[in-house]
């Protein structure tokens, strides 16, 4: 038994050791593996190079690479929401990317120095349980979710990247009092608070709380797992905050040994097979232009998303955790 | 003789003068001090670079709530622990109840099932909207405290039934000739004999509870683990700060449960133990045994398989069912296998030293060392994990090649659950009869061969016992793995976490499943059958 368990470990240590001899590439992706797994297997297969992938949240990986400053053997990061690969632009830790590759982009998805650009876009909705709440009780804009009629009925996740990148947003457009006395508001209304957007989509299908502010894409993997699930996604009208669109971004990092292949695997990300992928496989808007997004989901322009130029945050992710903290919205 | 079944007789405590440690022995003590001091190492450095203020944070009510609240849940579930991983350890040891082999080899299963899994696989199962709509939903602290407990018990159930499967039948017989009734004999005799196991697994619970993030954050019940969670990135100072408060907390805990005065020794264990009849209370005590292991175990398993057979509809994403191939697991498994069973062997020969020190050649050296090595399972995963990183990185260039190796991952392993295997080595360790010691060193054996010879024998057992502890928490470790494993490695358990986080339940049902049965193979090939606590 002990030596079959002893042949067991040989094996795996020796496929563990394995390497190739081609040009490698080492990926820190916040996307998990899921949602750009044979993605990467597509790069490889096309361009015969190895992908070395490194998974985990974007933050870690953000403060990962930031600790491993110039010894850092990341090529690519991938970060879920602009938060996390903004604060690795404010520590000077990004290359900026090849023109061809920013050129893929519209300039409202990328960063103003080239840094990061955009791959795929998530709209911030609101997930309704359509058992509990009537779409037309839903409120016209975010700001009406600290009226009375929502007291108790509102989940957010304040830990969340895509949260905390929404909130930056309100406090670059309305201002900083306005975003304070809105989360505060949350507060009042004894909002509900989760760990994640998949916990608040989870809830809102089994009823425990009506409404949730999340990303777009979750309710569909809810309903991939479950057709008869009853949340439903909710855009919020007109160009209110509230339909902020964010972006998953890519940046090389500054200690690449190989700024061409990240620049190739940038061009990659955003080429049409890859688009596709985020449009038909995972739900999500594809970003370069040329590509359109799939039918099932409402198109770009009609939902008037207010597309955040969130290059202007520079180092002001600090300030969104203040306020939140201030509002005493996490210890609710 | 009641003063000397309770310890109390001088000639049943250790010589005045215990022989100190040999100088090869405190080496080895300090290294592994100097090594598991790293995390705190890198707390206090971190906090001082960027200038927080640690007194301000410590008395602001944004931290004295969540920290108020993590002590809770610390304090509850240790004392649930104490009680049911105990209880537990008695029954499946030392009565006749039917279905024993069964029961040992599944009773210490729910450690492997991490916590934010457990805690999913509670949420969808009952409540409203659940899978069995009747029984209600726990939430909030009474949740994380279920979710908590009936996944760490394991901690207090395998050093005890490794004590209980190795103390000698002398006194109880003798006890019971003397006409004392079972109960009495259970409280006089018994438990004084297993209390340092059962104190070693207690601290084990309340440090793990400290450290929890899992189970407590989709529990909704908010400690400090979430802040420092929420902090990490944009407000680093507060986050060191927290975690830093978090290490001192354990530090005082682990010290003043090391000045706790010690259980009572035992003879030889050449005699099997004596099991006990339960006759009558057969049945309510398999209601018992069975009524835990469905809600730890078949509870999150029921799910897990609802979830598998329930499938998802996308095709080309991910895992969606059934028909799917789970060639994709294959390599996760090995993975798995190999980084815990690594780390399960190196962790007991490393604080090895530690323990027997503690145990036998106790000097104010070893219990601050073993202090510190049982503080380090307190703080959070993740900040070990960037720890090690931020010392490998630092360290000059030969030694920095070893960043993101496998060797690295598992000195990460062994600095978080070290304290594990040192518990029960050391309750293993202290419960040797001293006269043993002194006969083997009076008849000439040196200490080392003293030691293979004599003492190893009797403590394998509560050895392996402490390293499948150690071998079910790598199993279900995630944020060491995730930032340290060479790049590309990666286990079941980072499986499971990437396909919980985007809500792909089929593929964290099934992955669930087979690191359930994989942890039920390995203990059962390596803990049960090593340990002989048969």
């Amino acid at each position: 038994m002990l030596s079959g368990v002893a042949a067991l470990l040989v094996i795996a240590l020796l496929t563990a050791s394995c390497a190739g001899d081609n040009d490698t590439i080492t990926v820190y992706s916040g996307r998990t593996e899921n949602l750009i797994g044979p993605l990467l297997d597509g790069f490889a297969d096309t361009t015969g190079v190895d992908v070395e992938v490194r998974y985990g949240q974007s933050a870690d990986l953000a403060l990962l690479i930031s600790q491993e400053g110039e010894r850092s053997p990341a090529d690519v990061f991938i970060s879920q929401s602009p938060g996390a690969v903004g604060f690795l632009a404010g520590e000077g830790m990004l290359r900026p990317l090849g023109d061809q590759v920013l050129s893929l982009v519209d300039p409202g998805f990328r960063n103003n120095d080239g840094l990061w650009v955009g791959m795929s876009g998530r709209v911030r909705v609101i997930v309704y349980n359509s058992e509990l709440i009537d779409p037309e009780d839903l409120p016209e804009s975010v700001f009406d979710l600290t009226d009375e009629r929502f007291r108790g009925q509102v989940a957010v996740a304040p830990a969340n990247g895509s949260f905390q990148d929404f909130v930056t947003a309100m406090r670059e457009v309305h201002g900083e009092e306005v975003t304070l006395e809105w989360l505060q508001g949350l507060v009042e209304n004894d909002a509900q608070t989760y760990a994640n957007n998949t916990s608040i989509v989870q809830a809102v299908g089994r009823g425990d709380v009506p409404l949730g502010l999340v990303n777009h894409y979750y309710n569909y993997r809810a309903k991939a797992e479950d057709p008869e699930v009853p949340s439903e996604n909710y855009f919020f009208p007109d160009t209110d905050i509230g339909s902020l669109l964010i972006v998953t971004a890519l940046g090389v990092i500054e200690t690449t040994d190989n700024p061409g292949l990240a620049d190739r695997f940038a061009e990659f990300m955003l080429g049409e097979e890859a688009q596709r992928f985020f449009s038909e496989q995972t739900f999500e808007y594809p970003l370069a232009t040329g590509v359109e997004p799939s039918s099932e989901l409402p198109p770009l322009s009609s939902i008037d998303v207010a597309t955040y130029d969130f290059d202007r945050l520079g180092g002001g992710l600090e300030r969104t955790k203040e306020l939140i903290d201030e509002s005493g919205l996490e210890g609710s | 003789m009641r003063a000397a079944l309770r310890g109390r007789d001088p000639t049943l405590r250790p010589p005045a003068t215990t022989p100190p440690a040999s100088g090869r022995l405190q080496l080895s003590i300090v290294l592994t001090g100097l090594a598991f001091l790293f995390p705190i190492g890198y707390l206090l450095s971190g906090t001082l670079t960027l200038g927080g203020d640690f007194w301000g944070a410590l008395v602001s009510a944004r931290t004295l709530r969540p920290l108020a609240n993590s002590l809770l849940i610390a304090a509850a579930t240790a004392a649930a622990c104490a009680v049911l991983g105990t209880v537990l350890a008695w029954i499946a040891i030392r009565t006749d109840l039917p279905g024993r082999g069964l029961w040992r080899v599944v009773l210490p299963l729910p450690l492997v099932i991490p916590s934010f899994v457990g805690a999913t696989a509670v949420l969808s199962a009952f409540g409203s909207g659940g899978l069995i709509e009747f029984v209600p939903r726990l939430e909030g602290f009474w949740g994380a405290f279920a979710v908590l407990s009936l996944l760490s018990y394991p901690y207090v159930y395998l050093p005890v039934a490794a004590r209980l499967s190795s103390t000698s039948a002398s006194m109880e017989e003798a006890s019971r000739l003397l006409g004392s009734r079972p109960f009495r004999t259970v409280f006089r005799i018994i438990l004084p004999q297993t209390r340092d196991a059962i104190t070693a697994g207690t601290l084990l619970v309340f440090l793990y509870s400290l450290s929890d993030f899992g189970a407590v954050s989709l529990m909704r019940f908010d400690t400090i683990t979430r802040a420092i969670f929420s902090a990490r990135l944009f407000d680093r100072a507060t986050a060191l700060i927290l975690g830093l408060i978090l290490a001192v907390l354990a530090l005082l805990v682990a010290a003043v449960v090391r000045a706790l005065p010690r259980g009572t020794k035992t003879q030889s264990a050449e005699t099997k133990p004596i099991q006990y009849p339960l006759g009558a209370a057969t049945i309510p005590t398999m209601g018992l045994v069975v009524a835990v292991l469905t809600l730890a175990l078949v509870t999150p398993v029921a799910v897990f398989m609802f979830w598998t057979l329930r499938g998802s509809t996308t095709v080309g994403v991910g895992f969606s069912g059934i028909g799917d191939g789970l060639g994709f697991l294959i390599e996760p498994l090995l993975n798995s296998l190999l980084a815990a069973t690594v780390a399960a062997a190196a962790a007991i020969l490393v604080v090895l030293p530690v323990a027997y020190a503690s145990a036998k050649r106790r000097s104010r050296l070893s219990e601050t060392v073993s202090t510190i090595v049982s503080s380090v399972f307190a703080i959070p995963g993740l900040v070990v994990a960037l720890a090690v990183v931020f010392w490998a990185i630092q360290a000059p260039d030969p030694l920095a090649g070893v960043y993101q190796t496998f060797p690295l991952l598992i000195f990460a392993y062994i600095l978080h659950f070290g304290a594990q295997s040192m518990g029960a080595s050391h309750a293993a360790i202290a419960a040797i009869p001293s006269r043993l010691d002194e006969a083997a060193r009076v008849l000439g054996a040196y200490p080392r061969r003293r030691f293979l010879t004599i003492d190893l024998p009797l403590v394998l057992p509560g050895l392996v016992a402490g390293g499948g502890l150690v071998l079910l928490s790598t199993l279900k470790e995630l944020p060491a793995t995730l930032l340290l494993a060479p790049t590309g490695f990666g286990t079941l358990a980072t499986r499971i976490w990437g396909a919980a986080e985007d809500g792909f339940f089929a593929e964290v049902g099934v992955t669930s499943l087979v690191l359930v049965v994989l942890s039920g193979v390995l203990t059962w090939l390596l803990i049960l059958r090593r340990g002989q606590a048969v």
